[in-house]
């Protein structure tokens, strides 16, 4: 009977060229029951793996992680005490202990809701059920590497950040491969997004909406909505994702986001508090709703979140200061500023290795909370303390701590330093029209709003004259003087993504009319690279960023350059 | 929906995944164990490979119980749609029932579109095919018949056996029952019931434009004795 049952399964698939070595591969098998791990060892013995390696327990997964580069990891999801089976593969992953070729196979006993959840950030290559057989395993494996393979250089084209490199592959992929056509038009929609080319993504989503009602492409159309600034469409397109499928957790995300842009805070909160109830425990999450309710002044609801974001943090990489400077916050709201200050030395000592902000953004709080709580002479103390540490480095923290550093700054009495924050925050986003409110309403509230309307004015003013000068240079041929330039005015403005663009762009330009180089290529690389982490889905990134690869010389007989387009110049 | 947060419910969670872990482990060493012996060699074959069935009922039935648990049917379910080749289901089904066949000296013919691309819950259908084939084991004579094939718009997938058949009153039951209409009491108390209705609820939550899947129960076929008939959109 043997023969006749193998026969019939190897007639479905007549492809011995595309049989892998599974024998040769590494394995590490995660289960806290021993029977299951002997089991999972005999399935994988039988398909001739000898390198096995076994764990019984989140924590001893992560060390032989740490150890070796295994070829396939076979982990169940319930671990018992300790990390999970998700917390294990989101840390292998941002500790970069998997390679790309890695197969991560989640096991559970049940289907569990996470793997319909869609939104993760660190998704397995496969969920699998148990009982586990050899055939089944066999056949998943199988599967999960020739997805790999159709992939894998679109892999490696986002890995690079080529966008737009990685939207041509995948429209390859898609004449040829059939069973993948939906998931390469998701990964082409998504890197559409990423290079700011909705109208595309736009259509991508529907090409599948046309075979499927999939919700996830239903919910990339009302994302897209959302950009466009028809919030009201956008909700209740968001509306109709959730009750097509309540799991499908990104749409709350996105459905508290229209609420919030349309000014209904308490409604974004009660979406958010629907999304925490189904996913408890992502960090994230109980991180986001936290602050909400911070926003919001629902003091009760902010301290269960945090309390519950420290909690499920304790095993997961994904733990965050956030929890515990928003729970200092809340301790501050609550006249209790005794805890708020053992939360803020405790974020600094598990925190402070990898968060160099951390002392600043404890001292930022630590004042808040000494405000708040109306004791104004050691509020004052914070503040000047804090002013001390901003003068002791040139470096500052992202432009959301910047305003709240400058608001309590100003409210117990400094005067210069906040001025300088608002202005270096001008200065690097000199055309964003929004945040120039936002920061004349700081002064109004300083009692400056005359004196700040001038500081404004005059650091739009700098940036763009900075900016010009730049592009003045370029235009009149002076190209390594352009380039210098901009070098400085980089240095002078880091986060701002205008003179970031343009200074990667006349960098480019250098070396299409000079030749290319390795240290310009390098420089333009960096510079772009921080600029998507400021500001994702920028089409001038995409653009730019293809033709910086573009110039890196290749065996094959390079491509003609395109012509590029005159950096932007601004009006004053 | 009871509170998943309930002690209850942490229980019965934490508890069917320990059945399952046991029952895991006790169908993986029968399979090891039928595997490695013939009927020739060892003299409890038979009973080896009546365990194994065994085995297989309570896995499925217990499958069926958390998906209803779990309120299959409804919006609550995580129903997980994906695109997938028809011959990748049919392998799985395969490898599900491979060793219980040979066991039973049951011969499975195939007659799949194996690159034809469908879009349904692979671990639900799964289920629900892998739990056919191990019922017409019970009431075939030597042959199964797994046929997966696109037919006027809708995914078709047909197990058929070469035994006496459903008998009528079943036949009646449970196509009454499958069609939406209530369950006879006999029919609850069955022990087909739960797989049937467990197929049932599957099948319907799979919908596409206006159309839902369903199941139908036959006799006749190329086969001559029992039909399963699973339709999806």
């Amino acid at each position: 009977m043997n023969a006749i049952a193998s026969a019939v399964v190897g007639a479905i698939h007549p492809q011995p060229a595309e049989q892998v070595d599974w024998a040769g591969k590494t394995y590490l098998v995660v289960d806290d029951f021993i029977g299951v791990r002997q089991l999972l060892r005999e399935a994988l013995r039988s398909l001739g793996a000898r390198n096995i390696d076994q764990a019984s327990s989140g924590g001893e997964a992560m060390a032989l992680l740490g150890r070796t580069r295994y070829d396939v990891v076979l982990c169940d999801f319930n671990l018992g005490e300790g990390k999970n089976g998700q917390q294990v593969l989101e840390e292998a992953r941002m500790r970069n202990l998997l390679l790309p070729s890695s197969v991560f196979l989640m096991v559970s006993a049940e289907k569990s809701v996470e793997s319909v959840m869609g939104a993760a950030e660190h998704q397995p290559d496969a969920y699998l059920v148990k009982p586990i057989t050899e055939g089944v395993l066999l056949t998943r494996l199988n599967r999960v590497w020739r997805k790999k393979q159709v992939f894998s250089l679109i892999d490696q084209a986002y890995a690079e950040k080529d966008y737009l490199r990685a939207a041509r592959l995948c429209d390859e992929q898609i004449a040829a491969n059939k069973a993948h056509e939906i998931d390469l038009l998701r990964m082409k929609a998504r890197l559409m997004e990423r290079s700011g080319e909705p109208a595309r993504a736009r259509e991508t989503y529907e090409r599948v909406l046309a075979q499927r009602e999939y919700q996830w492409a239903r919910a990339g159309l009302a994302k897209i909505r959302m950009a466009d600034g028809d919030y009201e469409q956008a909700r209740q397109m968001f509306q109709t994702v959730i009750a097509e499928n309540r799991y499908y957790i990104d749409a709350y995300d996105q459905l508290a986001l229209a609420w919030q842009k349309m000014g209904k805070h308490e409604e974004a909160l009660s979406i958010l508090e629907r999304a925490a109830k189904l996913s408890p425990n992502s960090v994230p999450r109980q991180r986001s709703l936290g602050q909400a309710c911070l926003r919001l002044g629902n003091v009760g609801m902010a301290e269960k979140a945090f309390r519950k974001c420290i909690q499920i943090g304790e095993y997961s990489i994904r733990k965050t200061p956030d929890a515990y400077l928003g729970l200092a916050r809340v301790c501050g709201l609550k006249n209790d500023p005794k805890e708020a200050l053992q939360l803020l030395i405790a974020a600094q000592r598990e925190f402070g290795a990898e968060h160099p902000d951390i002392e600043l953004r404890a001292k930022i709080t630590e004042g808040l909370v000494y405000h708040e709580s109306g004791d104004y002479r050691r509020a004052r103390k914070a503040g000047d303390e804090l002013e001390a540490l901003l003068a002791a480095t040139p470096e500052r923290p992202d432009v959301r701590t910047c305003l709240e550093m400058a608001t309590l700054l100003f409210a117990v009495g400094v005067k210069e330093a906040p001025v300088d924050l608002l202005c270096y925050v001008i200065r690097n986003n000199h055309d964003n029209t929004l945040l120039q409110d936002e920061v004349q309403a700081i002064f109004d509230k300083a009692r400056m709003g005359e004196e700040g309307e001038k500081l404004i004015r005059g650091a739009r003013k700098e940036a763009i004259d900075l900016m010009n000068q730049g592009v003045l240079l370029w235009k009149t041929g002076k190209l390594p003087e352009a380039v210098e330039w901009m070098r400085n005015a980089r240095a002078a403005l880091p986060h701002n993504v205008r003179i970031l663009f343009n200074s990667a762009q006349i960098l480019i330009s250098h070396m299409q009319q000079r030749g290319y180089s390795v240290l310009l290529h390098d420089e333009a690389h960096g510079v772009l690279a921080h600029v998507d982490r400021l500001q994702p889905g920028q089409q001038r990134f995409a653009q730019l960023m293809e033709q910086l690869l573009a110039l890196v010389p290749k065996e094959e007989p390079p491509a003609v350059a395109e012509p590029v387009p005159a950096p932007e110049t601004s009006a004053a | 929906m009871e509170d998943p947060h309930s002690p209850l419910s942490l229980f019965l969670a934490s508890t069917a995944h320990d059945m399952k872990n046991s029952i895991s482990v006790l169908s993986g060493t029968l399979e090891r164990l039928l595997v490695d012996a013939s009927p020739e060699t060892e003299k409890a074959y038979p009973q080896m490979a009546q365990m194994l069935y065994q085995t297989r009922r309570l896995n499925d039935n217990l499958m069926q119980l958390l998906a209803l648990y779990k309120q299959v049917g409804t919006a609550d379910y995580p129903l997980d749609v994906q695109p997938l080749e028809v011959g990748q289901l049919a392998e799985q089904v395969v490898a599900l029932g491979r060793v219980l066949l040979e066991s039973r000296g049951i011969r499975l013919e195939l007659d799949v579109d194996p690159e034809l691309v469908w879009h349904f819950d692979e671990d639900l259908i799964v289920g629900v095919v892998s739990h056919a084939i191990n019922n017409a084991v019970h009431y075939t004579r030597e042959r199964i018949l797994l046929v997966a094939r696109e037919r006027e718009g809708w995914l078709e997938i047909r197990v058929e056996d070469d035994g006496a058949g459903y008998p009528a009153a079943l036949l009646e039951a449970g196509n009454a029952a499958l069609d939406g209409q209530a369950f006879g009491v006999n029919f609850l108390t069955n022990s087909a019931g739960l797989g049937l209705h467990f197929a049932r609820e599957v099948a319907r939550m799979h919908r596409h434009r206006d159309r839902r899947g369903a199941v139908r129960l036959e006799n006749g076929g190329r086969l001559g004795g029992g039909c399963f008939i699973l339709h999806l959109p």
